[in-house]
């Protein structure tokens, strides 16, 4: 009993240390003003001391940490992409509206008369308040500046005075004049002082400065337009970027939501739906050819070495999982350099052997050959192992019956080695289908989705899958990056990825079924 | 139990992730620097901090993160007073609002390359302190070329003579790479944005990629990949050909010379060719450091940056960590005797920089593209171009 009490104290006082760090996270989200996180912090911690404490909800206790988990790392990057998607967040929109309106308030012109004042800080003996002394870099002249306010003094004014007789004022009004150093220590406080000169704001420049200043904006806020000082203009926001009549805009914008409008630019962007089909059949010729000619190898492979009388079995096993182990980011650099027309290897065995050389990486054709080769030599290990795998739980007695039945080897293939790996392989091969619908990196690393195509209105290479071309269009053209369109692109390959995964395990389910009833 | 404590521990690290990183705060300063100038920053902090009173904490970035960890951190607060960046950055960052304009007497910047600060210069003002100039230059192995060529004409020779040989290629870029090719562009007249000099920034509407110059340029290079003399190769395998000596001329940066050195390659560097008399004008990629527009310090960290940072001294030091160009005046006068630093700087001075506006990001796959049709003879230059240039007017519309 005395060691369940100890657990269970244990317990609680991990729940309250952890209850504490929640809290504080929670402040730190809700001053970031991070609301969804906030959101998902707040229900979480009141769910986990809700199943914790409780004396019941066993199965909970298991179950919620997981569910947390994925609701953190797997739904909410999800739903974030979702509402990313309507918005138009990427370049020239990443701050917030009020962001933006200080960064354009915040910008300056200099007066026509750009006067410079030289500048001392006197204290007093607080601490607190300070006074300054200003030097018109030009004629000398002295001014006060106190509270905001500037006033001109002579320099035998009485408030002025020269304690130490050097010909610096030392003193004002029993303030002392602060050292450089202690200007720097002070420096947060005097960058906020403002003083009003001649309508123009005199501010500081830098650590032995100030300057004449005047903004160039004002935000009105009951309006919401930015108007331009200098020439009266307005900026109206539109589509998150403050923008005049004629057009012209302020930088920077900020992000602001958009509706549905990435998902329009998709269907009716010439630059998306002119290659769209070219693009889309080649991607699913891509996956499906990765699927089947790893697959294939894989298999045929693992029933090589399946079988009994193959000596050194244990070396061809290493070796041929070398290719899966040696990173792929590493390989299919080399593949790229062993396939260039010109320079590398295969051609150059090629044209050794009397062979021509074919045009790898720049005929769309063959690029695509090369890529399947080289997704087939990183790919048909992983294969072989699940293939091994599966090979290993077909039962003897089958091939026996059906060495007695007659059948021939192609037939036992056929009959029963294919359908019961298939079964339980299948869930495997329609992740690797989606997997490879989505290979960014092979096709980027071994040729950018190159070749070009000679004459194409629009940058879509010859090999770029969705993905890679959609990359493409959201980072490396237009004005930067633009998130909001990517956004919208993953959600639309989250969904054509997501009904051909439904499809695919309906067409195993019913494989199951056959199993079922033999 | 375990797994309870197992729990604990992973979601203490899930909240730990939500704890306030390191942020602007006034009286302290944060930089984001990358490896190469970190080194030189730590020691200059220590004397900044005594001479200063102020607190300066150093972050290491890979400088390719800086301009994206910047969209992201500074605007929630998290982001650096002082990063170091390339100035094509600058429309980006201005437009995202994220950088401030430098405000110091116009004195400070007579201490450096013209080249550097007009790089840095967008509209009336200047965005950083800049310290090194990427540029290119004819390298050139010295065992196989006794003399550089001057001409392109002379170049060509020599580049169809040494390639006849078995296995030695006379010269090859890194293909399809606009960076390398571009000088061939711009010797006869090619540009990408028009530079509007009244108005100090380019013009998004006039582009000059397939204007008479820029194809003639492009057939003279043209015509030498299609009669075999000069292999269309990738940035690796040209680095390759290079080192194992088998290469005799390409065209890069200093970029090249640690895998040269290792090598043992005895190269030297000359100006490009001139085309009909033409000096050709590389891109000139200059770096420097910035002052964020969400930093709370901008009197402290500008202090930083013209008293300590842009000094002969510093800039001296940042080339010794990395021997680049310098582009600080009294700095590159120390290095007058590293000849080939010396042959960058030349080519960078004559060259261009790299337009800084944002839409340069929709030049680069259609210009890509084109070249490498082109050099592949899937395509003539003109008609290619002219796809190239159509095809990035949509994208940046």
């Amino acid at each position: 009993m005395g060691s369940l009490d100890k657990l269970y104290l244990l317990k609680i006082a991990l729940l309250a240390i952890f209850n504490a760090l929640a809290v504080w996270s929670a402040i730190i989200l809700f001053v970031q003003r991070n609301y969804p996180f906030l959101a998902v912090v707040v229900i979480g911690i009141i769910i986990l001391n809700y199943v914790y404490l409780s004396a019941k909800r066993y199965a909970a206790k298991y179950i919620v940490p997981g569910t947390i988990f994925m609701v953190l790392l797997v739904v909410f990057p999800l739903f974030y992409t979702a509402y990313i998607s309507f918005t138009n967040y990427g370049t020239g929109h990443i701050l917030d509206k009020q962001q933006a309106i200080n960064r354009i308030e915040a910008q300056y012109y200099r007066p026509e008369d750009p006067r410079e004042f030289d500048f001392k800080a006197f204290k007093d003996e607080d601490m607190e308040d300070l006074k300054l002394l200003f030097i018109d870099q030009e004629d000398e002249s002295l001014f006060l500046g106190i509270a905001g306010e500037i006033e001109s003094v002579s320099r035998d004014d009485d408030r002025l005075i020269d304690s130490t007789g050097d010909g610096e004022i030392d003193e004002i009004n029993g303030y002392q004049r602060l050292e450089r150093g202690d200007i720097i220590q002070n420096v947060a406080v005097i960058e906020q002082m403002r003083f009003t000169y001649n309508d123009s704001q005199m501010r500081m420049r830098d650590l032995n400065s100030f300057a004449l200043y005047r903004p160039s904006y004002e935000y009105d806020e009951e309006r919401d337009v930015i108007v331009d000082l200098r020439t009266e203009e307005e900026y109206k926001p539109i589509e998150g970027r403050f923008t005049n009549e004629e057009g012209e805009y302020l930088s920077p914008g900020f992000r602001t939501f958009i509706g549905r409008e990435n998902y329009q630019e998709l269907i009716t962007d010439p630059r998306v739906s002119r290659p769209f089909l070219r693009v889309f059949v080649w991607t699913f010729q891509w996956a499906l050819l990765s699927v089947f000619t790893t697959f294939s190898l894989g298999l045929f492979m693992a029933i090589l070495l399946n079988d009994k009388t193959l000596k050194l079995a244990k070396f061809y096993r290493v070796v041929l999982i070398l290719p899966y182990a040696i990173p792929a980011f590493i390989s299919v650099l080399i593949w790229r350099g062993m396939f260039n027309p010109t320079v590398g290897v295969i051609n150059r065995i090629l044209t050794s052997i009397g062979l021509s050389a074919v045009p790898w990486m720049h005929s769309t054709f063959w690029t695509r050959v090369a890529l399947v080769l080289v997704n087939l030599w990183l790919g048909f290990p992983y294969m072989m192992l699940l293939a091994l795998g599966a090979l290993q739980s077909i039962s003897g007695n089958l091939y026996e019956a059906a060495t007695i039945d007659g059948a021939s080897r192609w037939q036992q293939f056929r009959h029963i080695t294919l359908p019961l790996v298939l079964v339980a392989l299948g869930p495997l091969l329609i992740a690797s289908f989606a997997f490879n619908f989505n290979n960014f990196n092979i096709i980027y690393l071994f040729n950018e989705g190159r070749p070009a195509i000679a004459g194409a209105q629009t940058p879509a290479g010859g090999t770029d899958i969705l993905i890679s071309y959609t990359y493409r269009l959201s980072f490396e053209s237009g004005r930067g990056s633009d998130f909001g369109l990517a956004a919208a692109v993953t959600m639309v390959i989250f969904f054509i990825t997501a009904v051909v995964t439904w499809f695919n395990f309906k067409f195993t389910g019913a494989l199951e079924e056959v199993k079922e009833n033999e | 139990m375990k797994k309870f404590v197992a729990l604990f521990i992973a979601l203490a690290f899930v909240f730990g992730l939500t704890a306030p990183a390191l942020a602007s705060t006034p009286g302290e300063l944060l930089i984001w620097a990358d490896d190469n100038r970190i080194e030189v920053l730590n020691e200059l902090v220590d004397d900044f901090e005594e001479e200063f009173g102020v607190e300066v904490t150093l972050v290491e970035k890979n400088f390719g993160d800086i301009l994206d960890d910047l969209a992201v951190e500074a605007p929630a607060g998290e982001g650096p007073d002082i990063f170091i960046g390339a100035h094509d950055w600058l429309g980006e960052l201005i437009e995202n609002g994220l950088v401030e304009p430098l405000d110091v007497p116009d004195i400070f910047y007579d201490d450096f390359e013209e080249v550097a600060l007009d790089a840095f210069t967008y509209r009336e003002d200047v965005y950083g302190v800049p310290y090194t100039l990427e540029s290119v230059a004819l390298i050139y192995n010295e065992d196989l070329v006794s003399e550089p060529p001057e001409t392109f004409d002379e170049f060509a020779a020599i580049v169809r003579e040494i390639s006849a040989e078995d296995d030695k290629y006379g010269f090859t870029l890194p293909q399809p790479d606009p960076y390398h090719t571009y000088p061939y562009m711009t010797a006869l007249g090619g540009y990408v944005f028009h530079y509007d000099e009244e108005e100090g920034v380019y013009d998004p509407t006039d582009i000059g990629l397939n204007n008479e110059g820029a194809v003639r340029g492009l057939e003279m290079l043209n015509d030498l990949y299609a009669d075999g003399s000069v292999p269309y190769v990738d940035f690796d395998t040209m680095e390759g050909l290079m080192t194992t000596g088998d290469l005799a001329m390409t065209v890069g940066g200093p970029w090249l010379q640690p895998a040269m050195d290792d090598a043992g390659i005895n190269y030297n560097i000359a100006p490009i060719p001139t085309m009909e008399g033409e000096k050709p004008q590389p891109f000139v990629g200059v770096h420097g450091f910035m002052i964020s527009s969400f930093s709370e310090n901008r009197v402290l960290a500008q202090a930083l940056l013209t008293e300590m940072v842009a000094t002969e001294e510093t800039m001296y030091e940042i080339y010794e960590a990395e021997p680049r160009p310098p582009v600080h005046l009294g700095a590159a006068e120390r290095v007058a005797d590293d000849e080939i630093i010396q042959g960058f700087l030349e080519s960078g001075a004559e060259g261009r920089p790299m337009p800084d506006i944002p839409e340069m990001a929709g030049v680069w796959a259609a210009w890509e593209d084109a070249i490498s049709l082109i050099f592949t003879q899937e395509q003539d230059v003109q008609p290619a171009m002219d796809d190239a240039v159509e095809q990035i007017r949509e994208a940046i519309e």
